[in-house]
């Protein structure tokens, strides 16, 4: 028996409606991401003069130059910020997001208004109000003197654990609603089906609710990661612009070193960088395994 | 009763009155592109008073921003504030446009030092705005040791209590200072040179930040630093425990000035702005905001006794020496400093 057909079967070709409909998304895509990516690739094939203006041209200097140690190993420690990032918001976000969705749905409602609300304010004021509470004579170090004097005052504010701080501070939602939304869609029957097939809490949640929300998962590491990666404010400010990282690097070559070709390279770089992990993230994910 | 719907050249007219506004909104305008923190909003509202003329106010935090900006969309702007050495080159790009001197009627204002100066030596294309020097900041509350130049700064004992302006070139020149060596002369040999003491010094700061390096001062996270001499002023002004230091080795001294870009769409209104600027009332609120070194001596006059007193604003003695355009060397020395940031 086949239930109504609501739905067009997934995978069909849409037809003229659905594409005149996605005709906005369409232009949208084409004029601000297709386009200015085109540019910054045939950006990155051109040269720096000597006042910093873009010679237009077909050079691979510049992809060269990204094989400097000095360049690969900031790549390196910027991955390794986003991916110390994106665990660090699953293990707090996916708790968070699952009792969200299984609570009550007022409770709920309520507790999803809190994780957007910081969202109403900016991300720069949010960022400063993260040098109040860690700077020397802030908040934290206040309780902390308070608690315990011996230990104060702790060198918090301008340290790597304070960018991390505010990378996962800023991404936590990002990681938050998409698992909330797969777990919201979780078919409570088939957890009881296991309960009721002996399996206990622990052999649950590796065996039933982790798949089933794989996909919130996949997503939710998705936007937290790729941002991470070229976040550059957070490590300005929290960092004190000690330690480079990628979108540091790439907003210098712009703004300060004014090498827009060479800026160009590493923006490409880190473009095919997601591509390719984009990719691979595909390629892994069964597909229509659960289905029949 | 009935609309008579117009005619076609009766349409035509009504939809070009509708425009109308839209087409002239260029005339009574300026375009002000200008430093963050150094334009002070009343002067803005004040000028817009006297003379009806809007000003759109945009910012940058560097002087290579500002090219950036002003090459990628020419035009746009009427009234830049570079730094002299990247007006120096901007003129010789032909970034800039000559200023028509007999409409500035307050230039006798300024004080001989400031004009002529390598720059622009017959003052054909720029008007100094305010002029400031990069020098050492002390909590002398929590430094009691005498310092007096950079090596005296970038010290062992003060590890992770220094503050420095996040300014890749200004980085390197305090190291050719220390090395007794010419600030100006920029290429691989004298990159190799500095880079050992510029390795330790840059493993000794705490925070580097060009925008408001006072605040790390102020909140106690540092102790001294390197920092524009503005700011140092404000932190003077704030508590006497701050006091600034022009550096032994020498310092750099810099003149920020209003120049008019090439292609330009409001030139009238940019020599009005320029001529406002240059009035001793108006240039005193400046310094009342921003208290950089005011070049203009009937502004000076007006000026609290305190004012002139601050050791920031208006130091004395001191090696000062301007930057000059280093051209492709700039990114050299962003390779340079980004590599020896990140190998900590």
């Amino acid at each position: 028996m086949t239930p109504f057909p609501v739905a067009r079967e997934p995978g069909a070709r849409p037809g003229a409606f659905a594409w005149l409909l996605l005709a906005p998304l369409l232009v949208w895509l084409a004029l601000f991401v297709v386009v200015p990516a085109l540019l910054l690739l045939g950006c990155s094939f051109g040269e720096r003069d000597e006042f910093g203006q873009v010679l237009w041209g077909f050079s691979l200097e510049n992809y060269a130059r990204l094989l400097d140690p000095v360049y690969l190993r900031i790549f390196l420690r910027s991955l390794g910020f986003a991916a110390l990032t994106t665990v660090l918001c699953l293990l707090i976000g996916y708790p968070v997001a699952y009792h969200l969705a299984r609570a009550a749905p007022r409770v709920r409602e309520l507790l999803l208004l809190l994780v957007l609300v910081p969202f109403w304010t900016s991300f720069l004021v949010r960022t400063y109000a993260w040098m109040a509470i860690l700077r020397e004579e802030g908040l934290l170090n206040a309780l902390v003197a308070w608690l315990q004097p011996a230990w104060a005052p702790l060198g918090l504010l301008y340290t790597p654990a304070a960018v991390v701080t505010g990378l996962v501070y800023s991404y936590l939602p990002f990681l938050i609603l998409p698992v909330y939304a797969s777990v919201e869609k979780l078919d409570g029957a088939l957890i009881e089906a296991a309960h009721d097939l002996g399996a206990g809490p622990w052999r649950v949640f590796p065996a039933v609710i982790l798949p089933l929300t794989l996909p919130g998962i996949a997503a939710g590491v998705t936007l937290v990661f790729v941002p991470a990666v070229a976040m550059f404010a957070v490590t300005d400010l929290l960092g004190g612009a000690r330690v480079p990282l990628i979108g540091n690097v790439i907003q210098n070559q712009f703004l300060q070193a004014r090498d827009w070709p060479f800026g160009a390279a590493l923006g490409v770089a880190l473009l095919g960088l997601f591509l390719v992990s984009q990719m691979l993230l595909r390629a892994l994910r069964p597909r229509g395994a659960l289905r029949g | 009763m009935q609309f008579k719907i117009p005619s076609f050249p009766g349409r035509l007219a009504a939809l070009l009155l509708a425009l109308l506004p839209v087409a002239t909104r260029g005339a009574g305008e300026l375009n002000l592109f200008g430093w963050s923190e150094y334009v002070p909003q009343p002067v803005l509202e004040g000028f817009t008073r006297e003379t009806g003329i809007k000003v759109n106010f945009e910012t940058y935090s560097s002087n290579e921003e500002m090219l950036a900006k002003l090459v990628a969309g020419g035009g746009r702007y009427d009234l830049v504030q570079p730094s002299d050495y990247t007006a120096e080159a901007m003129i010789r790009r032909k970034l800039l446009q000559p200023l028509d001197r007999a409409r500035l009627t307050g230039l006798g204002n300024l004080a001989p030092e400031f004009t002529g100066r390598a720059h622009d030596p017959e003052g054909r294309y720029t008007v100094p705005y305010m002029s400031g020097s990069v020098g050492i900041v002390v909590n002398t509350e929590k430094v009691k040791t005498p310092v007096r130049g950079y090596r005296d700064v970038f010290q062992a004992a003060h590890r992770n209590r220094i503050v420095v302006v996040n300014d890749s070139r200004e980085l390197v020149s305090w190291a050719l200072y220390a090395l007794g060596q010419p600030i100006n002369t920029i290429d691989a040999a004298s990159l190799a040179r500095v880079r050992p003491l510029l390795a330790e010094w840059i493993k000794l700061v705490k925070v580097f930040d060009s925008d408001s390096p006072k605040t790390a001062l102020l909140n106690g996270d540092v102790d001294l630093g390197v920092v524009w001499s503005g700011e140092a002023a404000l932190l003077w002004r704030e508590h006497r425990k701050f006091q600034y230091i022009l550096p032994a080795e020498g310092a750099h001294q810099f003149v920020d000035v209003l120049a008019i870009p090439t292609g330009a769409r409001n030139v009238t209104e940019a020599h009005r702005f320029i001529d406002y600027i240059l009035r001793p009332e108006v240039s005193r609120q400046i310094s009342a905001a921003f208290p950089y070194t005011n070049p203009n001596l009937a502004a000076r006059r007006l000026l609290t006794p305190d004012e002139l007193a601050n050791p920031a604003s208006y130091p004395q003695g001191g090696k000062l020496e301007s930057f000059r355009d280093i051209g492709r060397a700039a990114a050299d020395i962003d390779r340079l400093v980004t590599d020896l940031k990140s190998a900590k």
